[in-house]
């Protein structure tokens, strides 16, 4: 059934107010539990997240008091949702296994993006950072055995496979092949818009939770480890925000926050199988479609400008679905694990020039060693092995089949 | 109905330039058949019309958004007139576009660039309302509308210019229309200047206004009176 967002009144913003009864929640099981409620959970944080300090940023550039204390109670309200939605995850689990629930939401959810996203360039920037998300997910497992003597498989569930994507030794490349050709926002589809917002929101957690965790560790390896992919999704978030076309104003931009967050607590409520966080989403789902009502009246009071012709008639009819995109990852694999980025497109390594930039800024980073081929050769010496979850069969690579033919 | 806002639900189209990627499905690379065997360079005429339509759905954005916030009514009723002839003239450049073989909901690189400076007159409209009067905010959208009026009548009125050098079968069209338009456009134009000078001259002389913060409300009642 055709749902539209800009009819649905949703709960008005001033009565949105939670106590902090009402905000401390009942986390998720730390085992045991559908692993993707887990990743739903670590999604929608990201989501809120980017929501507020998009908020914030808005703020920062106008001078409208009306305006202005409209943004504080949407964001104060962005806030506490984000503090119910984060205050779901166990205290139990530690910053590493929520790390790799943190790869297999990036593994699954990019996967998910790219195999419904009907433009071919932005399913192809997806694929790309989707062999390097895979990667990282192999590098901490990998870090959880050495360091904990445990499988990441029993977080992921066998869900999501662990094993080498794009090495991650090959990530480092010089920033200017970060940025990518952005959508036109008047052709672009609704759905790609909403992809790439996404993604960017999730890519972007991802890359401030390590830059704050990552010092939470004491073995130096897993300090080193956290540093050197914390930059890969520094590179990430430049990749993917460059999909967005900056041509769209402030007020825009807001309203399309509020679309996405209802899109997307939409798609969580139809698919969630824990009752207590699938009440969650429906009350939060309320909330944003309560909030898209402000952003919109200012869209139309202030930039006379009609939300309804704006936006999508109505949501997409797929929900953005967390589930097993196996064979999907080991296609891209197989078919992909070689590109590099070049200026704004993709080559083949091979065809890159012995001069060009990626080599050049490639080897100073891995100068003297790199953490996330030493974490391997280290739960080698400690294990006679690496830690792979391989569901479906051996590597698609044949080089990658063993960790010493991990390739730069 | 005229399309006011180009998305792809009502079949924006755009073409691809270094930082501009457009989903192949979307594409405009044709040469309009009306232009063919013209001499002229085609794609460059499609991307100026493009450029004058988004002007043009920018100012009936604008105007519509002065309209439901300028505290005068006087003003409030010529924004709303002027905003529908503005409509209008969408609808008539929508018209010459297809006449011309083009596609109206194309949005050419220079008819983006035409939205982001539009985006922005609209934007001084209320993004620094905290720092200013109620008055002086009244005479900030007055002049977001003589600037975006300055370039609909240079708009215009080359595109009159250029009327003698289109293919024979779209000069009638293309003249019927910009005689009609540029005539609004020319009261657009001077009705927002010489309203200018009057809101300015006004409070130069009114005693009332010399007192700094004075009170809203004596403020607001002076706006809404300022014609009488």
């Amino acid at each position: 059934m055709d749902f539209n967002p800009l009819d649905q009144p949703g709960i008005a913003p001033d009565e949105q107010l939670r106590s902090w009864r009402e905000l401390a929640v009942d986390p998720i099981p730390p085992e045991g539990g559908d692993p993707y409620t887990r990743c739903r959970v670590i999604l929608m944080n990201g989501i809120e997240v980017e929501s507020i300090m998009f908020s914030h940023q808005f703020s920062r550039h106008i001078d409208n008091l009306e305006l202005k204390r409209d943004l504080a109670l949407s964001r104060r309200i962005e806030q506490q949702q984000q503090k119910t939605v984060n205050w779901l995850l166990p205290g139990q689990n530690s910053v590493l296994e929520t790390t790799i629930g943190y790869e297999q939401v990036a593994v699954d959810l990019t996967a998910w993006l790219a195999r419904n996203e009907p433009d071919p360039q932005l399913r192809m920037a997806l694929d790309f950072a989707l062999l390097e998300d895979f990667d990282h997910l192999y590098r901490y497992a990998n870090l959880y055995e050495l360091a904990n003597g445990r499988y990441a498989a029993r977080l992921t569930d066998h869900l999501t496979e662990i094993m080498p994507g794009r090495p991650t030794i090959a990530h480092h490349r010089h920033p200017y092949d970060s940025i990518r050709p952005h959508y036109e926002t008047h052709s672009v589809h609704p759905l790609s818009r909403m992809h790439v917002m996404t993604i960017v929101a999730a890519e972007q957690q991802t890359m401030n939770y390590y830059m704050n965790t990552g010092p939470a560790f004491i073995e130096a390896i897993a300090r080193e480890l956290y540093q050197e992919i914390g930059m890969v999704e520094e590179e990430h978030v430049s990749h993917y925000e460059s999909l967005l076309d900056p041509v769209d104003s402030w007020l825009c931009n807001w309203v399309y926050h509020e679309y996405n967050e209802a899109y997307l607590y939409h798609s969580m409520m139809l698919q969630e199988t824990d009752p207590k966080v699938k009440a969650l989403w429906e009350l939060h789902l309320n909330m944003e479609l309560g909030q898209l009502r402000v952003a919109c009246q200012y869209l139309e009071r202030l930039e006379g400008r009609d939300p309804a012709e704006l936006l999508p008639p109505s949501l997409p009819e797929v929900p953005v679905t967390f589930q097993e995109n196996k064979r999907y990852v080991r296609e891209v694999l197989a078919a992909t694990v070689d590109l590099r980025t070049d200026g704004t497109g993709y080559s083949p390594v091979e065809d890159l020039a012995d001069d060009h930039r990626y080599f050049t800024y490639n080897r100073k980073a891995n100068l003297g060693g790199t953490p996330s081929e030493q974490v391997i050769s280290m739960n080698v010496s400690a294990q006679g092995r690496d830690y792979r979850d391989q569901t479906d069969g051996e590597h698609p690579i044949v080089d990658l089949r063993q960790p010493a033919g991990a390739r730069n | 109905m005229p399309t006011l806002t180009v998305t792809r639900s009502s079949g924006g189209r755009s073409k691809p330039v270094p930082m501009t990627y457009v989903d192949p499905s979307q594409l405009v690379i044709d040469t309009p058949p009306a232009l063919e065997g013209s001499g002229l360079n085609a794609p460059f005429l499609m991307d100026v019309l493009s450029a004058m339509l988004a002007h043009e759905r920018g100012g009936a954005a604008l105007y519509r958004a002065v309209a439901a916030r300028s505290l005068n009514p006087v003003l409030q009723r010529q924004y709303r007139h002027f905003g529908e002839e503005t409509v209008e003239h969408v609808s008539i450049l929508e018209m010459l576009v297809a006449n011309a073989g083009g596609d109206p909901m194309y949005v050419s690189p220079s008819a983006r660039a035409t939205e982001r400076a539009g985006n922005s007159v609209i934007e001084t409209t209320f993004m620094c309302s905290g720092s200013i009067d109620l008055m002086t905010a009244e005479l900030v959208m007055l002049e977001a509308v003589i600037l975006a009026e300055v370039k609909d009548h240079s708009n215009w009125s080359m595109l009159s210019q250029l009327v003698p050098k289109l293919p024979e079968s779209l000069r009638t069209s293309f003249a019927d229309a910009t005689a009609r338009v540029e005539q609004q456009e020319e009261e657009h134009l001077s009705w927002a200047k010489d309203m200018r000078s009057k809101m300015i001259t006004l409070q130069i002389q009114s005693g009332a206004m010399q007192k700094a913060g004075v009170a809203a409300e004596e403020m607001m009642a002076k706006i809404k009176s300022l014609f009488d």
